[in-house]
């Protein structure tokens, strides 16, 4: 019988076909499942006729990881409920929802502490009462874009500025419901399921066991985005976690939400010099324990923004900051109390004194609407790159913005910034640099103006990952591989070990249909 | 140039939640903030104090709470803080409220120029200023969005309304009340906020204000909150389909039925 969710991608689902990173693929169907027998009716019908299946959720992704290449597509945007709660003896709140769930939707619901709860049962109604009268809770993990699905977070491990204290999405997963490409189904409760040593073994709901050898790669000591997180004797849910849908369908999570700081305050710490710049941040992460997000912006990004501001007036009231300022450090600090909010401060303005800034050079967030101003900032940055390149892109539409996603070891904070610098500098390229120094992951964007100099640009990019690598780093640290970046994760890990994650795929997806092309192709070597 | 900065503490949020009980706003965990209009008359204040020197004061009638958004001025640049706070002054309108702002004013020594916000965004009366100016016997301009001159005499200054620009020299003392469009409000430094903490601060009651016991809080307001009411909003989609004279009449059909 003809499966009625499935319907032919025509011209009223091109946009179904591209994702945030702007790489167009190919499918031939698409599905917006509801429900997850919707999901399992509809894998079970491609595995049967072998149909390749790309997993979408709300395409923020900017790796491609949710471009199709051929086959059908599985949009599971539809499938956006909240399903239940749940509260800890230890006092602590859960929340199971679909993956289709949109984050800004989710933070509103948690911050109102208002929800729809018709299907609820009487625990969780239960635990929406506790909710109701407890202190103020969130879910950290906050990527730029808040359109983003708790699916996709989950499935690219996503994290946001406020990972350098939190952790990335992974830190608060604690269960996932997860279709394999047969339709049989996982549930996975973090702490139930464990690797012996690099074997594990799970079994599906309806009994079947699958067991095989993980990959014998270490990872990086960073921020990581790049490939499967194996580990010795790990736990069976992180597997899937940040394993970009190549090995099951992930349609339900539980998140761990935490208690709200009573106090958030932002500051923009300004700079002469960006070598003060990176002292302050190897100094302040170190001393200061109440700092949740450590950012950075270069003088670039701040002639972008200031240009940005002149010419359009959607961009009027950008705070920029003076022409003689060359770097920004966005510091946030969470704390307990103002007290401490106010130690701390005395404190950044001390570190600054060290570091060669002024304590007059800074800008400091206190209120709501203040805090939004930063973030306007800090978001116009990357807004402004695009539209200066898809700018350039009608005089040559062959040239892209080239965004690094890199991060390295604490110790070479200085050593990746020289080599970025050095690169840039040797062939001439405009850049904008601008993330997340506090876990040195920088978002260096080559700007390119010319045909030649996107081409430099790419074989600059080859060169720093291959330095990254050797620095014990990630050549993704936040935006995933998906298919874009597969040369850069064989370049960290080397073929042996893309062929030990192809084995682990063939465990779980013996027909490679699931996700073809994210981290690597089912044949041949580690490249496209 | 000596110049009061009128502040108002409003609830954060624009979704106020009312208790149908008692038509009185409630107040959750979330903390009221500065009225937003009032931002921009500090900055106004702090600019033109930059520019020709003098004094800011920041100036409120309101609950002992508001001091923290009166430090809060004082971060960004006003130089002293007087908060008028006795229960004799609460449930005052706005004819209470300007008597009152105005004995406060009046003991701060001679001010030049008062800034107002144009209005505040929980009771959206606007009336404050207007009658601030009348109670000090002193010429106002509302909805100022540019100061084109300032001296120690007089303010040459503009204003948006609904038929054009007016543009108006006005004689100082005077009291402005202004918009948005006339800065943008600065944040503090951190030797801003650490100023505030210390900054002087005083608290003025009923007593040392002087005030006529008839002409405060509730007893001295003539207007009176008698029924307060949540809009019923609702909203949904609908898509209509068919040719489009017959969608023009669908639409014509369901407009006369919401009408």
């Amino acid at each position: 019988m003809r499966n009625r969710l499935i319907k032919p991608v025509d011209q009223d689902y091109y946009e179904y076909l591209r994702d945030e990173s702007r790489a167009m693929g190919s499918a031939e169907s698409i599905s917006f499942p509801k429900s997850l027998s919707d999901v399992i009716s509809i894998v079970q019908e491609m595995n049967r006729k072998g149909i390749p299946v790309t997993i979408q959720g709300a395409r923020t992704g900017l790796a491609a990881g949710a471009v199709p290449y051929g086959g059908h597509v599985l949009n599971l945007s539809g499938m956006d409920r909240v399903l239940g709660m749940r509260f800890s003896q230890e006092g602590r709140f859960y929340v199971t929802c679909e993956a289709g769930v949109v984050l800004s939707r989710l933070n509103k619901m948690i911050e109102s502490k208002k929800f729809n709860v018709t299907s609820w049962n009487s625990g969780a109604k239960a635990a929406l009462q506790e909710l109701t009268v407890a202190k103020e809770q969130f879910f950290s993990p906050d990527p730029t874009e808040t359109s983003a699905t708790i699916g996709g977070m989950v499935a690219n491990n996503a994290s946001g500025a406020r990972s350098y204290l939190y952790g990335s999405t992974r830190d608060h997963v604690t269960a996932l419901r997860v279709v394999l490409c047969n339709g049989e189904t996982l549930l996975l409760r973090r702490g139930d399921i464990s690797a012996s040593g690099r074997t594990i073994s799970i079994m599906t709901e309806q009994g079947s066991n699958i067991e095989t050898q993980l990959p014998s790669y270490i990872m990086p000591k960073t921020k990581n985005a790049a490939g499967y997180f194996i580990e010795d004797d790990m736990d069976a849910i992180d597997l899937f976690i940040g394993s970009g849908g190549t090995l099951g369908i992930i349609t339900e999570i539980e998140l761990e939400l935490l208690q709200k700081p009573m106090v958030i305050w932002g500051v923009n710490c300004c700079f002469e010099d960006e070598k003060c710049a990176i002292d302050f941040v190897q100094a302040v992460r170190t001393k200061m324990k109440n700092i949740a997000a450590l950012e950075f912006y270069d003088g670039s990004s701040l002639e972008v923004l200031r240009r940005q501001k002149a010419e359009n007036p959607a961009f009027s009231k950008l705070r920029t900051v003076d022409k003689r300022l060359s770097s920004v450090v966005y510091v946030e600090l969470h704390c307990e109390n103002e007290e401490c909010a106010i130690d701390n401060l005395k404190e950044i303005a001390a570190q600054m004194k060290i570091s060669g800034a002024k304590m007059e050079d800074t800008f400091v967030a206190r209120t709501e609407s203040d805090r939004d101003s930063l973030y306007f900032f800090r978001h116009a940055i990357p807004e402004s790159v695009n539209m200066l390149i898809d700018q350039r892109r009608l005089d040559n539409p062959v040239i892209r913005k080239l965004a690094a996603d890199m991060s390295v070891p604490d110790r070479y904070l200085s050593d990746i910034m020289d080599m970025y610098r050095s690169g840039l500098e040797k062939y001439h390229l405009e850049s904008a640099i601008w993330g997340h120094m506090g876990d040195n992951h920088l978002h260096v964007n080559i700007l390119p103006k010319s045909t030649s100099d996107y081409e430099k640009g790419k074989a600059l990019y080859q060169k720093w990952s291959s330095e990254v690598s050797k620095y014990g780093g990630a050549v993704s640290a936040e935006h995933g591989i998906g298919k874009l970046k597969t040369d850069q994760l064989a370049l960290m890990y080397g073929a042996e070990h893309i062929e030990e994650m192809r084995q682990l795929k063939v465990a779980f997806d013996p027909k490679g249909l699931l996700c073809p092309g994210n981290f690597f192709t089912l044949e041949g070597g580690g490249d496209k | 140039m000596k110049i009061a900065v009128c502040i108002k503490q409003v609830p954060s949020t624009n979704e106020v939640s009312m208790d149908p009980a008692t038509n009185t706003i409630i107040r959750d965990s979330r903390q009221s903030v500065t009225n937003p209009f009032d931002t921009y008359a500090l900055e106004q204040a702090v600019q033109l104090k930059e520019k020709l020197g003098g004094e800011v004061v920041a100036i409120s009638m309101g609950i002992p709470g508001t001091e923290r958004l009166l430090r809060d001025a004082e971060s960004r640049g006003a130089d002293k803080a007087v908060l008028l706070t006795d229960r004799e002054f609460a449930g005052a309108d706005t004819l209470a409220t300007s008597y009152t702002l105005a004995l406060g004013i009046k003991q701060l020594g001679d001010v030049d120029l008062i800034l107002c916000g144009k209005m505040a965004v929980d009771g959206d009366t606007a009336q404050i200023g207007p009658e601030l100016a009348e109670q000090l016997g002193i010429p106002h301009a509302t909805d100022v969005c540019e100061i084109m001159e300032a001296g120690p005499k007089q303010i040459l200054c503009r204003k948006n309304t609904d038929w054009g620009t007016m543009v108006l020299r006005i004689q100082l003392p005077a009291l402005l009340t202004v918009s948005k469009d006339i800065n943008l409000p600065r944040l503090p430094s951190i030797p801003g906020v650490l100023f505030g903490l210390t900054a002087p601060f005083e608290i003025k009651d009923a007593i040392t204000l002087e005030a006529d016991p008839g002409r405060i809080g509730l007893t001295g307001s003539p207007t009176q909150v008698v029924n307060t009411y949540v809009m019923q909003r609702r909203s949904e989609a609908q898509s209509i389909e068919g040719e489009p004279a017959s969608q023009a009449d669908k639409i014509k059909k369901l407009i006369k039925e919401l009408l």
